[in-house]
């Protein structure tokens, strides 16, 4: 593959992946702002500040991404802040929970800390082991015990949605088989979300179009059986064509592109579950248009795990 | 010099600490921009509430913005007197009514400030009160405005600021929150009753529009 310019110090393929999403970006938005002039709807006004808030983070996540490693887990440090922020600002947790809630803050530098040096081991069982041993005691130690177990359950496993699953996109970049001969971590990192992304717009679009059989009708109204089949096989054809950014056969590629959309679909509707226990339709209103960090990143932080695994045994096993 | 410092802890600091890390929204707190002198209500629930307003003052007169406190929480120790004068531009006054000439009569102070040009914070409820929950307010924000009625009273509505730091506990953790600035407000009779009715239903018009 040929780099487009020459001048910039990038592999070919992430200069074609920044190409591809602005053409698509610019297409978007000609089309939304055209079928405005043609048809003004409500829909279309909604589509307009979801492609404009696609805007500012397609800009936010490739700066962060390929400026400088540091940057990179920096920005994805915040970014699983801002997310345990917005599930223990609508979690009604105990005054006595308090000490232990920072002890989850602090947890996020130490992940991404591990990340970053790539301890490979460290890193797997840091949250999933170290911490669903200690938070429960550190609960204990508070010496409230009313109500104690729902703390036990609930302050672990929002680590698991808001740090652990988003943390594998720093390892993806640190780890050093990922980045030895021709896999590049960073290509890798751009394919896992394009791919969950596109899963996610694609999912939305058939649904929109195609939707009749409500797939989890007591969950969210809004999936429907024609949606998740058109997200699969559309999120298959669009891995197949962004495969130049994996080392990968079409076979695996294809099976992972299809995994990745399932695994997607699983997250957008956990984070829906926990959204109609809230009560709320957003985790909040940060992202125009989207709703809140988790609204967006949801099926991200079920897929980026489950992908580093696969590509792992693909690859390096 | 205060101001330097003053800007330095609230604009510069405070600010970007409780937008990145807290979490705090400002809303419509550029309007207070144009104004020259104020007195500001709102509802208090935490030691943060302070910290949050102030950090949303411009930093052009936040030299002349008074949070006013009770002396018999704040003003215990030479340190406390010290700390709260400099580093929070407090005015700290006794929450009991004057009995005889030699108390402090807390109105008086206040009103002398205003005379002064300067701005105030008040939070009429008295005290921190239940978390999450609005108590009456208290009369003398009635005396006040009623000695004072050409000085602009503004509404201040704290949404969830509590939760970052409740009565009773030492950690500032984050959570999402809002402060909202209302529009000045139009006292039409200067009763004191009527008067502190309608500072109440101010504020409790902001909550509603959230």
């Amino acid at each position: 593959m040929k780099k487009i310019f020459d001048f910039i110090d990038l592999n070919a393929e992430i200069q074609w992946v920044i190409v591809i999403i602005l053409i698509i970006l610019i297409t978007a938005t000609l089309t939304f702002q055209i079928w405005k002039k043609v048809k003004p709807s409500n829909l279309v006004d909604e589509m307009m500040l979801r492609t404009k808030s696609w805007w500012g983070m397609c800009f936010i996540f490739l700066f962060a991404s390929l400026v400088h490693p540091i940057v990179t887990y920096l920005g994805l440090a915040f970014l699983s802040f801002f997310t345990l922020r917005e599930i223990y600002t609508l979690l009604k947790l105990r005054d006595s929970d308090r000490t232990v809630l920072l002890a989850c803050y602090l947890s996020i530098p130490f992940q991404y800390y591990f990340a970053f040096q790539g301890w490979y081991t460290m890193f797997l069982i840091f949250i999933p082991v170290f911490l669903f041993i200690i938070i429960p005691f550190l609960l204990v130690l508070s010496g409230d015990t009313t109500d104690i177990i729902s703390s036990m359950c609930i302050l672990p496993t929002s680590l698991m949605l808001g740090v652990f699953g988003i943390s594998h996109l720093g390892l993806l970049i640190s780890f050093p088989e990922m980045n030895t001969g021709n896999i590049s971590g960073k290509a890798l990192l751009l394919f896992l979300i394009f791919i969950t992304e596109a899963n996610d717009i694609m999912q939305f679009i058939c649904g929109k179009i195609f939707g009749k059989h409500k797939i989890l009708p007591n969950v969210s109204p809004n999936k429907t059986w024609e949606g998740f089949i058109g997200g699969v096989i559309c999120s298959m054809i669009i891995g197949y064509f962004m495969g130049f950014l994996t080392p990968l056969e079409t076979l695996p590629l294809i099976l992972i592109s299809a995994c990745i959309a399932i695994l997607g679909f699983m997250g957008d509707a956990i984070i829906s579950a926990v959204k109609r226990d809230f009560g709320v339709k957003d985790m909040s209103d940060v992202i125009p248009g989207h709703g809140g960090y988790l609204d967006r990143i949801d099926s991200l932080s079920t897929t980026s795990s489950p992908f580093f695994h696969l590509i792992y045994f693909l690859l390096l096993a | 010099m205060k101001k330097l410092i003053l800007t330095l802890i609230y604009t510069v600091f405070w600010r970007s600490f409780n937008k990145i890390i807290i979490g705090l929204k400002y809303h419509n707190h550029k309007s207070l921009r144009k104004k020259k002198q104020f007195i500001l209500i709102a509802n208090h629930n935490s030691h943060m509430d302070t910290m949050a307003i102030m950090s949303a003052m411009p930093s052009k007169y936040i030299h002349r913005v008074h949070p006013i406190a009770a002396s018999d929480f704040f003003g215990g120790t030479k340190l406390n007197k010290f700390l709260m004068k400099y580093l929070v531009n407090a005015i700290l006054i006794p929450r009991k009514k004057a009995n005889s000439d030699k108390d402090i009569d807390p109105i008086e102070v206040i009103s002398k400030l205003l005379n002064k040009g300067r701005s105030v914070i008040l939070y009429p409820e008295g005290s921190r009160g239940t978390p999450g929950v609005m108590s009456n307010f208290k009369k003398g924000i009635g005396y006040l405005i009623q000695k004072h009625p050409e000085i602009d009273v503004i509404p201040v509505y704290l949404d969830g600021i509590y939760k970052t730091l409740p009565k009773g506990t030492s950690i500032i953790l984050p959570y999402n929150c809002n402060i909202i600035f209302g529009k000045k407000i139009d006292f039409h009779s200067l009763e004191i009753d009527d008067i502190v009715l309608k500072s109440e239903e101010s504020i409790q018009k902001l909550i509603k529009r959230e």
